[in-house]
């Protein structure tokens, strides 16, 4: 499998407050690479910078390398607006924007104008998302209108939208109910065959669950990183089974 | 509990309530004074026709349109600007840094200019400084706009009521959630395509409530207009941005102090007062019903 996003010692930092150390690590195309640890480890600060969208915070610095299929993100003359599309995005809180269905699932194209395939594309991200028999009658009704769980899967939909190669997930079911988390978890299945994802998640079954490959981050450290079954039946690290087992109680 | 503390728990909600029946009686009687005293001298001829004999007689539609022009003319002006102000200062404007803390202070100190100092602002700025300018330069030095008209008004109010859009609108944008803003940087948004697409549709209520607030207090004002371009009687309705023009509170305040029969003005005065509530009042009704309208369409669609 070759890497789609390879990381070199990267760290980064809020001011003088040092959020990331030294993190060097790949993810392959087609896998599910799942990212644990707790609150406060640097997961979603890792996560944020594969976008870049941290740089929207004013003091935060990153040193070191991320290459995102070969091309070195930090690079000046990189296309911001075109690598947060090939990177899409989903938060830790559904965040549907005001408006109905369909105007949420067409932001990307109200953004960057590419109308002609969209009505197709609605109904293959809705139901890739696992939305699609919930929704299908009702896409001018308002996004606020659905549950939780429903809202977090138009999200996901409407990061499908952008067609992007990579999907970075930050902890997309943490207010979620459980057979919300199972629509989730299925469609990322099915997802993986077409493109990559990084899975942040606060729950450590998720992750031994769908994840192919499993990170532990700790104070801003990359722990260990492996294939999931050994990160968890046979970790390499003391504070890796310390975690993991922790967690099983 | 003892007697004494219920008593001034008592003593206190009285004194709290009756200072709130203060206030809605004050504008109780004055509400009732003008229409009592200035109802009577309404009528259709009052509002539609010219002023005659010496203003004394006929009506005052001059100042009625010359007020409902200055105040469109003055939104015009003020709300793009203002808007544009605080998009900066909330939107692009690194926070905490000088430009912005600059900023924010001429705009406290220009809230505390009393009104009469931007009339004699729009005077010295607006009339001799630009419209003579504009003179000597377009108009080989013929008087066309350095004098006093319905632009330059309009103008010194839109500077007067500046501040007003600028808090306002900056505070919508502070209400628009930090996460729809991410939700539009992640689908690759540019900072101008979030401003534009998720900023200003989110915040229109909160501007329209800054430019209630603006029309207000402008078509109020009198004394930024009385050097700017308000005149004491035209027999004509301003055609041309460089025109004079009649406006119900300047009308009020001249025939208050000019006139010399007084008991003849007096019940055009009241008349006059009670035209210039209702018109203002009539404004506000417009922008009210267009924000429900907006946030209607915001929560529905």
């Amino acid at each position: 499998m070759s890497a789609i996003l390879e990381v070199q010692n990267f760290s980064a930092r809020y001011g003088n407050q040092k959020a990331l150390r030294d993190i060097s690590l790949e993810v392959h195309e087609h896998e599910i690479f799942g990212i644990i640890g707790p609150a406060g480890s640097g997961k979603t600060s890792f996560l944020r910078s594969l976008n870049r969208l941290n740089e929207l915070i004013p003091n935060f610095r990153v040193d070191g390398n991320i290459r995102f299929q070969g091309v070195d993100i930090f690079r000046p003359d990189v296309d911001l607006s075109l690598l947060r599309r090939r990177l899409g995005m989903v938060f830790a809180v559904p965040v549907p924007l005001p408006g109905s269905i369909e105007e949420n699932l067409l932001l990307g194209s109200r953004l960057h104008g590419r109308n002609m395939d969209a009505p197709a594309l609605i109904g293959k991200t809705l139901r890739a998302a696992y939305l699609w028999d919930e929704v299908k009658d009702r896409l001018q009704q308002s996004a606020f209108a659905l549950s939780g769980g429903q809202q977090q899967r138009l999200c996901l939909a409407r990061t499908l939208m952008l067609e992007p190669d990579v999907l970075l997930l930050d902890e997309p079911c943490s207010g979620l109910d459980p057979i919300s988390t199972a629509k989730i978890e299925e469609a990322l299945i099915e997802l993986k065959r077409e493109l990559t994802i990084i899975l942040v998640t606060n729950n450590v079954m998720q992750a031994s669950r769908i994840a192919d490959r499993t990170a532990l981050f700790l104070q801003g450290r990359l722990i260990e990183c492996g294939g999931t079954q050994q990160v968890f039946i046979n970790p390499k690290e003391k504070e890796t089974y310390e975690y993991v087992s922790g967690r099983f109680g | 509990m003892k007697l004494w503390i219920k008593f001034i728990g008592f003593g206190f909600r009285t004194l709290t309530g009756l200072a709130c029946l203060i206030i809605v009686a004050m504008l109780a009687i004055i509400l009732g004074n003008i229409a009592i005293h200035g109802g009577p001298r309404l009528s259709w001829e009052f509002i539609s026709a010219m002023p005659r004999a010496g203003m004394t007689q006929g009506g005052i539609f001059p100042a009625i349109f010359g007020t409902a022009a200055l105040v469109l003319l003055m939104t015009v002006a003020v709300v793009p600007l203002g808007v544009a102000a605080a998009v900066y200062l909330h939107e692009y404007a690194r926070q905490g840094s000088q430009v912005v803390h600059l900023v924010r202070l001429a705009l406290a100190n220009l809230a505390g200019v009393p009104a009469i100092v931007f009339g004699l602002f729009g005077l010295g700025f607006f009339i001799k400084f630009v419209g003579g300018g504009m003179d000597r330069v377009f108009y080989g030095g013929t008087l066309a706009f350095g004098q006093p008209c319905i632009l330059w008004a309009a103008l010194t109010l839109t500077v007067l009521t500046l501040p007003t859009v600028v808090v306002a609108t900056e505070e919508a944008l502070r209400a628009v959630p930090t996460s729809y803003r991410e939700v539009a940087y992640a689908a690759g948004a540019t900072r101008w395509q979030v401003v534009r697409h998720v900023v200003l549709p989110q915040s229109v209520s909160g501007i329209l409530t800054g430019t209630i607030l603006a029309v207000s207090r402008g078509a109020g004002e009198v004394a930024p207009i009385m050097f700017t371009g308000a005149a004491y009687y035209l027999p004509y309705l301003p055609k041309k941005l460089n025109d004079q023009f009649m406006e119900l509170g300047y009308h009020v305040y001249v025939m208050t102090t000019q006139s010399p029969d007084i008991e003849a003005t007096k019940p055009i005065l009241y008349a006059t007062v009670f035209v210039l509530l209702v018109l203002t009042f009539a404004l506000n009704i417009v922008a009210v019903l267009v924000r429900s309208q907006i946030r209607r369409r915001l929560r529905t669609a």
